[in-house]
């Protein structure tokens, strides 16, 4: 409890891009979600509209491949804002700014692990299965 | 940029040294400060105890009438059970087979297991928090009587045998197609409870963003916080597409408009795919905030903090996601393309992950700790073991081919109550031992709870686990009678006989919760020995919250802060004092919780009660096609919120900032951004949003889903009047958002012409939007009734943003609008962005795509 705390000033400057908002940590699922709804939305319509499937397929494919780079390049980012190689610190449960700095770099690079499974779970559908039937 | 407003900023150190902290408060002043803070938030005593707001007291009523509700929708659940218990039984009627198995889902779903949340949130989260209240106490009164007055209506049709009969997913032709006021009074009914669900949404997430004790940065939020959090937001997005649902449903049921009537265009699959898109969230809504409570008892019992903090933080946000994949696979048997099928099939599966991990991290968490098996724990291993099983077949029923053999049987009624029990009842009822020391200063008994505990268990298994087989033996739901000879007899004889059993558990536990403890002696303050905040209550009973509000800078304040108790109550930390006789309590910033501003929070109050019930009033009498008095209670239902508001938000303080403890100052006023009822205002409107995209969505399925949409030769909306419309609404915004401007500047004349113009523009562009389709028949297809509903709802926007924009011209006038004191504008600008973007989008969609498509 006794360990110093930083100044309001010191915070400020150190970590000042944490104003912006808990909304970074959203950013690798929500590129899931929006794959997620391209993917269902663009097959429905193909579907129902009888549009060139194969295409689709091969478009939302690569579409896949895209969301997996923008997932990864948050989740590179997040890994270095956790910082875990250098600070040791699997935890982030103390007080300064530095830990939340830490934590939601954690949080983040953890949902974009989650996230690139998701969408590759939601891309096996296009490789695996054939058409509309 | 935003021209300054001329009030203050936060002055004086912060955080606060240890040196600060140390500092003796004379005994004299501590008692004079309680003296004062106990008279600013008493409670109402005798007949005007109703007209509490504080969260303890809505909060507690709250749950009972919940708990209410349940045991309701359980002897509905025994009635069931009873008339299935032999073959070719006649208990009761088929009709009445029908409304009791649609009320028993309903009633659970929308009166127990969601409110059940709300109620839970709103009594524990200001104590784990250290916040003296939620920030906006009226909302939550508010909300809480609208809960109770639709509550009551929707249950109580079934003593009339006027219940609705379609099942609880109304699915159409069915549910649309049904005669009588059933399909009504669920629609009208829930609909209304929707709406305050979104307002505890809005009010938790709220709390929990602004009102969190300051030092408390995201990394030290209680766990409940987070899952709060998450559902707040899952909320947001879930519940709107069934408002949206709901009035489209009305619309047919009331006006025969054909958005559900294949032979004019409609499309029954678009309801089930709104109601999914809401109800596989929802069990997700139900479920993250139960487990969320053993993500707070198991520390307690393994004696350390929680493993994994940041892993359980990852499960919860992305369940919180995923679980908007996943709707389709309520609908795997409706004849969508396979590939479809997938796509939910793949996001079923992946859901499993981040679900299991908080369980691994809960396991770990007690592996690594020195557990004391208390009551709270015994419930939590309970519903750790049924979830999983309800979990795995969970895993199996995600799989398309197995859901094709196992859809609408028993298999499904066995999975699903195994997932709710696990993963919502036997939590919840965890956290009432738990938490209740905390909530009424007793403790519940242990002998009773071990009974409720393995009575509830036994015949938990007993009943459910034999639905696997009644199922998989083909034996479909919601049948109210069966034959003999098909093998399912004993099964279901079985079931019945578990059923009371489970009743027997919960007779044990309801007793045990309201019978008399006059006579039991004080209880130990943290009788669990806990580490979070809420243990810092005060015993006997005090309603101010807590005593000051401490400095956190740990996880588990009360294990890795020793000082922190004896602080809070010698009122050494933040606003000790109430010197003003008013309530208040602290707003911080969102990201780390720095004090920013002292709120003032509203007091008891007749005025919500009067609003709760006119608006109960505008929802109930359409369901008897009573449309005069609904307008009549709609239109009282407005008085009473513009007087509430009136007369106790954004009120100009008396002074501009005040001595909020520990050398610091800091404004007793915010408008913009910085206010709490901006983001009130910025979370709803997200909600409303969400609706509003859910009939959008509507308009683009029926074109994909129809060959002919819109239909050969249609007639289509006048262009010129919906360009004129899209015009209105630019001004009406632009005068909006001017005013604002310049009434900061000071130019308040300016302002006041800005405000006289808007809402002048805002008529004129609803008026134009609502002329463009007035030559459409929305009765004859569902192309123009879907141009209609767009319209409509624009239109009813525009009223509600009328009113703002002349509530804010008489702040202007009398003196509550000042360009120092101007957060009503904000939120009205802010109001008027989502209504103006929505607007456009109608627009285009009105006036363009008859063309485009």
């Amino acid at each position: 409890m006794a360990e110093r705390q930083p100044t309001r000033d010191e915070d400020k400057r150190e970590f000042a891009e944490e104003q912006a908002s808990l909304f970074r940590i959203t950013l690798a699922p929500l590129v899931w979600a929006i794959h997620f709804v391209v993917c269902y939305g663009l097959v429905a319509v193909t579907c129902a509209k009888e549009w060139d499937i194969v295409a689709v397929r091969t478009g939302l494919l690569i579409f896949s491949a895209c969301a997996l780079a923008g997932i990864g390049w948050v989740g590179f980012a997040a890994w270095k804002q956790w910082n875990v190689a250098e600070t040791g610190d699997f935890v982030n449960r103390g007080g300064r700014a530095e830990d939340r700095h830490h934590f939601l770099g954690h949080a983040a690079f953890l949902l974009s692990v989650i996230s690139v499974v998701g969408v590759v779970f939601v891309s096996l559908p296009l490789i695996m299965i054939g058409g509309c039937q | 940029m935003t021209h300054p407003s001329g009030l203050p900023e936060p002055e004086g150190p912060y955080p606060p040294t240890d040196e600060m902290l140390a500092e003796p408060v004379p005994r004299d002043v501590q008692e004079a400060q309680a003296r004062r803070l106990r008279a600013a938030w008493e409670t109402p005593k005798g007949w005007r105890y109703i007209t509490a707001v504080n969260n303890t007291e809505v909060g507690k009523w709250y749950c009972l009438t919940a708990l209410v509700f349940m045991l309701l929708a359980g002897v509905m659940a025994l009635i069931i059970r009873l008339q299935l218990a032999v073959p070719e039984n006649d208990f009761v009627s088929a009709d009445r087979f029908n409304q009791l198995f649609t009320m028993h889902g309903s009633a659970m779903m929308f009166l127990f297991a969601v409110p059940m949340f709300e109620a839970v949130s709103i009594l524990l989260l200001p104590g784990m928090l250290g916040a003296r209240d939620m920030p906006f106490p009226r909302l939550s009164a508010f909300g809480y009587w609208c809960f109770l007055i639709g509550g009551i209506f929707v249950i109580g049709s079934i003593f009339f045998d006027a219940a609705p009969r379609a099942g609880w997913f109304m699915y159409p032709p069915l549910a649309t197609e049904d005669e009588g006021p059933g399909s009504d009074i669920w629609l009208l009914g829930l609909s209304f409870i929707e709406v305050a669900s979104i307002a505890a949404a809005v009010e938790l997430i709220v709390g929990t963003l602004k009102c969190r004790p300051p030092g408390m940065r995201v990394n030290l939020m209680p766990l409940y916080a987070w899952y709060v959090l998450v559902v707040g937001g899952m909320i947001l997005f879930a519940f709107p597409p069934l408002i949206a649902g709901d009035f489209l449903f009305e619309l047919e049921r009331s006006f025969d408009w054909p958005f559900f009537d294949p032979t004019r265009g409609g499309d029954p699959m678009l309801w089930q795919h709104l109601f999914w898109i809401f109800g596989h969230p929802e069990v997700y809504i139900i479920f993250l905030p139960s487990i969320a409570i053993a993500a707070m008892v198991i520390p307690t019992v393994a004696r350390r903090p929680i493993y994994g903090y940041s892993w359980i933080v990852l499960s919860a946000v992305g369940t919180g996601f995923l679980s908007f994949g996943l709707w389709v696979h309520h609908m795997f048997t409706t004849g969508l393309p396979s590939i479809s099928l997938g796509f939910f099939s793949a996001a079923s599966e992946a859901v499993v992950i981040p679900t299991g991990i908080q369980i691994f991290a809960f396991l770990a968490t007690l592996m690594a700790g020195r557990v004391k098996m208390t009551l709270p724990m015994l419930w939590i291993s309970g519903a750790l073991a049924i979830f999983t099983m309800g979990g795995l077949t969970g895993v199996m029923l995600a799989l398309a081919p197995f859901d094709f053999q196992a859809h609408d049987t028993y298999f499904i009624v066995a999975h699903l109550h195994y997932t709710l029990f696990g993963g919502m009842v036997f939590p919840v009822i965890a956290g009432v031992y738990y938490f209740f020391p905390f909530i009424q200063k007793r403790m519940m008994s242990e002998r009773l709870g071990k009974w409720a505990f393995w009575l509830t268990f036994s015949g938990f298994n007993l009943c459910f686990l034999p639905m696997h087989l009644t199922g998989l033996w083909g034996m479909p739901r919601r049948v109210y009678t069966y034959p003999t000879g098909l093998g399912w007899d004993w099964l279901n004889l079985i079931s019945t006989v578990g059923a009371f059993i489970i009743a027997a558990g919960f007779a044990a536990f309801v007793w045990d919760l309201i019978r008399p403890k006059h006579r039991q002696s004080q209880i130990p303050r943290n009788p669990w020995e806990a580490g979070t905040l809420e243990w810092t209550h005060d015993v006997p009973e005090e309603s101010w919250g807590v005593r000051s509000i401490p400095h956190v800078t740990t996880r588990y304040p009360l294990w890795d802060q020793p000082d922190m108790q004896a602080r809070i109550d010698a009122g050494r930390y933040y606003l000790p004092d109430a010197k003003e006789g008013k309530r208040e309590t602290l707003v911080t910033s969102v990201i780390d919780a720095e004090p920013v501003q002292v709120q003032r929070v509203t007091g008891p109050t007749w005025i919500t009660l009067w609003a709760a019930f006119f608006t109960g009033g505008a929802f109930i009498f359409p369901t008897f096609h009573w449309y005069p008095p609904a307008i009549v209670s709609g239109a009282l239902a407005i008085c009473c919120i513009i007087w509430w508001l009136w007369t106790a938000t954004a009120q100009v303080p008396e002074a501009d900032s005040k001595d909020a403890g520990l050398g610091l100052r800091l404004p007793t006023y915010a408008a913009g951004p910085a206010s709490v009822g901006w983001w009130a205002m910025w979370i709803t409107m997200l909600g409303d949003a969400t609706a509003f995209a859910s009939l959008v969505f509507g308009f683009f399925f029926y074109w994909t889903a129809s060959p002919d949409f819109p239909p050969e030769g249609a007639l289509h909306p006048d262009a010129g009047l919906v360009a004129l419309a899209a015009l209105g609404f630019a001004v009406t915004w632009s005068s909006t958002v001017g005013a604002r401007w310049l009434n900061r500047r000071g130019q308040v004349g300016a302002a006041r012409a800005g405000l006289i113009l808007a809402p002048l523009a805002a008529a004129g562009a609803a008026a134009a939007l609502v002329g463009s389709v007035m030559h459409l028949d929305p009765e004859s297809h569902v192309y123009p009734a879907i141009l209609w509903a767009l319209a409509i709802w624009v239109a009813v926007h525009s009223g509600a943003g009328i009113i703002m924009q002349l509530y804010c011209l008489a702040g202007s006038l009398f003196g509550k609008l000042t360009p120092r004191y101007d957060a009503d504008i904000w939120n009205v600008s802010l109001f008027w962005h989502f209504v103006t973007i929505s607007a456009l989008v109608t627009c285009a969609v009105v006036g363009l795509m008859p063309g485009a498509l």
